[in-house]
């Protein structure tokens, strides 16, 4: 197969970083306040549509790694590319970078909306916005393992976050999850797919690939982070229905942030404040990845240098910043980009899986006549 | 290096930028650590707040501003041209409602404070027997604070568990929980001292019944399981076993306190609907009169047997109390959603229900130990 990446050694990285980079690109903004939009489809079983949804991610990603696996070290525009030819496979292509552009803005926004809905409301949107783009640009220069290497301390980092949630357990009462699966099913399978704009992430797993030193160990570390992202999720579903009472999280917008209020220690009266801050380390890796991601598209696409495109990229999502401004605005973005993303994340890889499969075939029948 | 010198750059500037932020240094803000509301004789609302405003020279100073608006935000807006420091509510504890405004509807003033990020969800809601603004305007000989000391006086008391837990997350979550209804503090003032008189019961948003301070025990223990928390009973005549009977006293007074209590609640016919409540408490026995040996097994289990009839009779009155009131403030709708399928529960439809439900108590009371001197 023809256009794959050859790389040096020193360019590669270790397969089991992959479930630092699975898992940071996944855990994001949307954790902040999913419960909430899941919870208006499946009520009470909101937490089977999470599993549902783990579960997608781990046949989407098998599906992926076969695509990949299929062409040994190219990623996904070199493969768009061989299979619908120059012309449809940029454009393609195109489709792929426009995503992960929408999905770096919408991460950058929403995480610029929470800081100012709970600590700066006075803070310019414009200041904040260019503070994440001018880090996110800086370790994008460093390259591909500096990135690698924001996504493992992110998470290392966080690690603390998560015991803390077993504080408002005091509150919460079990009777809340019953009667299980009184929803109806399409009403679970929605949720589900509500789940899309938070779980998704580990489609940079298609850019990523040729970057891998040890292929082989690629599966294991991809399907371990997804199932840590699973158990995260299913975990904070779980007490976010215990907690609150059925009304209450349907108003809460970021219930995640909200359970955090109610943690205090003798030095420090609002845990949250602490939280919302900290998040900027969590959204990082998101950030770096999808610029990195969109960049090597670019630079398969037209004859761009990686500095030129990263600060073109930069100024667009800057402006895009300034014009989207209200609380609707941003939720309308998400659910849209929500719809979107399900397509592009959770049923086109299967397409491209038949399509390659398809062509391959056809290729090794052509070769042996 | 000039790229990383043009970095370097780019990165602080932020920093320095940043600085910028509204600052609110603490000698320049009025802390807020108490509101009452009242309904207001001309606008909508009239609040109360107890302000502190700490100076780092002299000992600091509490204000409390009465002004009458129609928003709460108008209101802060309103004392903050009466006082020279800016006023910040982040550091609220209590918040209080007067009894008229608690009859009418509560309800907004749980959304107000709840949409408020920098209001933490862990302050106590209470009500005031009358209105708040005297209670708070009255000059008292030995509390300096207001807002700091009611906020000692209920928090003390529900981590002792001696009175239901009323935080503003607690209560919002009764509030928006389709089978329960919220239960809040009565406080009052007595001569100089201010008083914990009661709880109020709440449906829906409105307040509809006390109960006397003494059933706080009662609600407790119905509505969850609790770990510690004095109790006094008088057990009544019949109940008392006759071989423990002296002849001289009529009722026997008895002091314990509850080590573990856990209650098991289960439906056990959805239409009616009727409840099974099993509760099992494991006590201390720490006063009875008069004099009994409690080193003799059966005296212990005469006495087990007519706390627990005691209790028995006693829960069963707090929740026919609740019931003529529809007030459900023990959960049980919560218990009847999550048992029966498909039962689209409204608080209407639970409050309908509950006028004609049914409890069968069954209470299991252990005396564990007394003191060291029998």
């Amino acid at each position: 197969m023809k256009n794959s990446i050859q790389l040096s050694p020193k360019d590669m990285i270790n397969a089991y970083l992959l479930f630092f980079v699975i898992h940071g690109a996944q855990v994001g903004v949307g954790i902040h306040g999913f419960q909430r939009v899941i919870y208006q489809d499946a009520k009470h079983d909101a937490w089977i549509s999470v599993l549902l949804a783990g579960l997608a991610t781990h046949i989407i990603a098998f599906c992926m790694i076969k695509t990949l696996e299929i062409y040994g070290s190219n990623d996904l525009y070199g493969i768009h590319q061989d299979v619908y030819g120059k012309r449809i496979g940029n454009f393609f292509n195109i489709v792929y970078i426009l995503y992960c552009f929408v999905a770096f803005f919408s991460v950058l926004r929403n995480y610029i909306e929470v800081i100012q809905t709970w600590i700066f409301p006075d803070l310019a949107t414009w200041f904040l916005s260019a503070t994440l783009i001018l880090i996110t640009i800086y370790a994008f220069t460093g390259g591909l393992r500096v990135i690698v290497g924001v996504s493992f301390f992110s998470i290392v980092l966080a690690l603390w976050i998560l015991p803390l949630l077993f504080v408002p357990l005091k509150f919460s009462s079990i009777d809340s999850l019953f009667p299980i699966l009184e929803t109806n099913v399409g009403s679970i399978l929605k949720g589900a797919q509500s789940m899309t704009f938070t779980i998704i992430g580990f489609e940079i797993l298609q850019i990523i690939y040729p970057f891998v030193k040890d292929k082989e160990n690629v599966r294991k570390h991809v399907h371990l982070g997804l199932l840590f992202t699973t158990f995260v999720y299913l975990f904070i579903m779980f007490v976010s229905l215990t907690y609150y009472s059925e009304g209450k999280l349907t108003k809460t917008i970021w219930a995640t942030l909200s359970l955090f209020s109610f943690i205090s220690f003798p030095f420090m009266e609002r845990f949250e404040f602490v939280a919302v801050c900290f998040w900027m380390l969590i959204i990082l890796p998101n950030l770096c990845l999808y610029l990195w991601a969109a960049c090597r598209g670019a630079k398969r696409v037209v004859k761009i240098s990686g500095k030129k495109f990263v600060w073109i990229f930069s100024l667009l999502i800057f402006i895009g910043t300034l014009f989207v401004q209200s609380r609707t605005q941003i939720n309308t973005i998400n659910t849209q980009f929500g719809h979107i993303a399900f397509y592009i994340i959770f049923v086109y890889p299967i397409f491209l899986l038949f399509v390659t499969m398809l062509k391959k075939k056809y290729t090794s029948q052509k070769e042996q006549k | 290096m000039k790229i990383f010198k043009f970095y370097f750059i780019l990165l602080f500037l932020p920093g320095i930028l940043s600085g910028c932020v509204e600052t609110n240094i603490l000698d320049r803000v009025g802390l807020t650590t108490l509101v009452g509301y009242d309904a207001g004789t001309e606008e909508k609302i009239a609040t109360t707040a107890v302000i502190r405003e700490v100076n780092p020279e002299f000992q600091s100073n509490v204000e409390v501003v009465t002004t009458e608006n129609e928003t709460s935000k108008g209101n802060r807006m309103k004392a903050n041209r009466k006082l020279s420091k800016k006023i910040m509510v982040g550091q609220m504890r209590v918040i209080l409602f007067g009894e008229e405004l608690a009859k009418d509807d509560l309800h907004f003033y749980i959304d107000t404070h709840l949409e408020n990020a920098s209001i933490s969800n862990s302050l106590y809601l209470a009500v005031v027997e009358g209105e708040t603004a005297p209670l708070l305007q009255y000059e008292y000989k030995n509390i300096d604070d207001i807002g700091q000391h009611i906020y000692r006086l209920i928090e003390q008391n529900v981590k002792q568990e001696h009175m239901i837990s009323s935080s503003l997350h607690e209560i919002a979550h009764d509030f928006y929980m389709e089978g329960k209804d919220s239960a809040m503090p009565i406080i009052k003032r007595e001569d100089d001292l201010i008083e914990l008189t009661g709880i109020a019961l709440f449906s829906g948003g409105k307040m509809v019944s006390t109960l006397p301070v003494e059933d706080s025990f009662y609600v407790k223990l119905v509505r969850d399981s609790f770990t510690s928390g004095i109790f006094e009973t008088i057990i009544q005549k019949e109940d008392i076993p006759p071989n423990l009977m002296t002849g001289t006293a009529s009722d026997m007074p008895v002091a314990f306190d509850a080590i573990r209590s856990k209650r098991v609640l289960k439906l056990v016919d959805p239409t009616t609907p009727e409840f099974d409540l099993q509760l099992k408490l494991k006590a201390r026995l720490l006063e009875v009169y008069p004099d009994v040996n409690l080193g003799d097994p059966k005296v212990v289990e005469g006495i087990e047997n007519a706390v627990s009839k005691n209790l028995s009779r006693e829960i069963s009155r707090v929740i026919a109390h609740s019931q003529n009131v529809q007030s459900d403030i023990f959960g049980f709708g919560e218990k009847y959603r999550s048992s029966v399928r498909n039962s689209n529960l409204t608080k209407e439809k639970w409050h309908e229900m509950y006028k004609n439900m049914k409890v069968n108590i069954k209470v299991e009371f252990d005396i564990l130990r007394d003191g060291v001197f029998e």
